[in-house]
């Protein structure tokens, strides 16, 4: 056994070594995803094979790729007339119902009651729902027998090109993410499932609403040069010496700076959520006794 | 009102059995306020093994902690500065403020794992209670108290380092933030809040 670090953030490269191949091994293991039963997944929802996420930060013992399995994920957001539902089922998250804990005062703000979509109902009933809080969008998620997905899978989906695996290395993909990104929020959001989807058939990721993920509060340190000092360093363990992995991908700031200015209860006008799930697990057991 | 409230308290500090707060009769059975924690319907287990919902603290201040056992740098430092802050309670609320300590190590902070961290660090049963519970009811309790976090690739776990102060009703009063910070503003605090009389409870109960 080695002598015991004298500070947390004291590198062992063996173990960092041993996951990057592991990551590897994973990634490499994707490509050949085709044994997935792909056949098994429902309608509107998308297979998204295994893969590996680089986090924009991370701290000296955080993981530089992050191996992520294959998973689920909505083919498009929630809409709010999926949510209007799951509130009709579920009373307690109406508008007046709803415990100020788990949401703040502007929780679906939109709409003309606790169950009334207003005069333009057709139309909002397919926008992606916004003003939701986690804790909501995670309600509906276990209403739905889903779950949200987590920073990780979020990242590797969204980072899917129209026509490549890795999106940054499409020039079609990056035009369009700085369209958006760039853009301000429409006074009145299109439609889910608009637009062109990305390889894997999943739409919206990038271009309407931004999304909670389930672990949205793993983020250590905000995303504001500002809030890297002083007060920053003491309220979070292990933060020193971090660097941003790709400092050209600036959607991903923006989302990691969202994301870790968020609090649970909070409501966004321009912030929703889809939902996830694990792949089912396989109905004749194979070699492994692997779900 | 007031008066039987106090002589309860008192009739529950002074029942010191062996039992730590979470596993004692609740105070009070009002109905929880729109932004307790208390209401959480998620299931802790303690180190003496129980199951219980943080609504049993329902009646009683609580200072809360998130850590993990297998910690070296942060949460020694935090349970240090629960241990002063306890210190520092002046003697008229001393036995009504509580220390709570919940994992985020859901994997190794068994509850075998608590009793020993309560042994070696002397948290007395009369106010600590050391919890652990799923990885989801972590990180809603986290969210809840702005706490993130995340595990590293040795296993431990970066966070940030906040103690919490929950008045009687379980509505966070005060969050203490960073390390070695001293205690006389959360001391403050609890007086504050445990001289504020709590409402009675209303006579008709919510559905």
């Amino acid at each position: 056994m080695n002598p015991k670090p004298h500070h947390p953030v004291a590198r062992t490269t063996t173990p960092r070594l041993l996951w990057g191949w592991l990551g590897v091994w994973l990634w490499v293991g994707c490509l050949g995803a085709g044994a997935t039963p792909t056949n098994s997944i429902p309608a509107g929802k998308i297979l998204v094979p295994a893969g590996v996420y680089r986090p924009l930060f991370r701290g000296p013992d955080e993981l530089k790729e992050v191996p992520v399995n294959a998973f689920i994920l909505d083919a498009a957001p929630v809409t709010q007339g999926e949510f209007l539902e799951f509130v009709r089922a579920i009373p307690r998250w109406q508008r007046s119902q709803v415990k100020r804990l788990f949401a703040d005062s502007s929780y679906l703000a939109q709409w003309a009651g606790d169950t009334e979509l207003g005069p333009d109902a057709a139309a909002l009933a397919a926008q992606p729902v916004v003003n939701v809080s986690w804790f909501a969008a995670k309600a509906f998620a276990a209403w739905r027998g889903q779950r949200l997905p987590t920073t990780a899978e979020w990242e590797l989906a969204a980072g899917t090109g129209f026509s490549r695996l890795e999106g940054i290395t499409e020039p079609e993909y990056r035009r369009s993410l700085a369209r958006w990104y760039g853009s301000p929020t429409p006074a009145v959001l299109p439609a889910a499932k608009s637009g062109v989807p990305n390889l894997h058939g999943l739409y919206n990721l990038h271009g309407l609403v931004w999304e909670w993920t389930s672990d949205f509060n793993s983020a250590l340190i905000t995303g504001d040069a500002r809030g890297d000092t002083g007060i920053e360093r003491s309220l979070f363990c292990g933060a020193g010496s971090l660097g941003a992995s790709d400092r050209s991908n600036y959607p991903a700031f923006m989302r990691f700076g969202l994301r870790s200015s968020l609090k649970a209860a909070y409501t966004v006008h321009n912030l929703g959520f889809r939902c996830a799930q694990d792949l089912p697990a396989p109905k004749l057991a194979e070699n492994s006794p692997q779900p | 009102m007031c008066l039987l409230a106090t002589l309860r308290w008192e009739l529950g500090a002074s029942a010191a059995t062996n039992l730590p707060p979470c596993c004692r009769k609740p105070l009070t059975v009002a109905p929880f306020t729109d932004q307790s924690l208390f209401q959480l319907d998620s299931t802790w287990t303690s180190d003496v093994g129980r199951e219980v919902k943080l609504g049993v603290f329902q009646g009683r201040a609580q200072v809360v902690g998130l850590f993990f056992t297998q910690c070296e740098y942060a949460c020694p430092i935090i349970v240090h500065d629960m241990q002063r802050l306890q210190a520092a309670l002046p003697e008229s609320i001393r036995d009504r403020v509580d220390f709570l300590l919940i994992s985020f190590d859901t994997e190794r902070d068994t509850p075998a794992a608590l009793a020993a961290y309560r042994q070696t660090h002397q948290l007395g049963a009369d106010h600590w209670t050391l919890l652990r519970g799923p990885a989801d009811d972590v990180r809603e309790l986290a969210a809840l108290l702005g706490i993130n976090y995340q595990k590293d690739a040795r296993g431990q776990f970066a966070h940030s380092n906040v103690i919490t102060i929950l008045n009687a009703n379980g509505e966070v009063i005060r969050q203490q933030v960073g390390l070695n910070t001293e205690p006389q503003e959360s001391v403050k605090a609890l007086v504050q809040a445990l001289a504020a009389v709590p409402a009675p409870p209303p006579v008709v109960a919510r559905p």
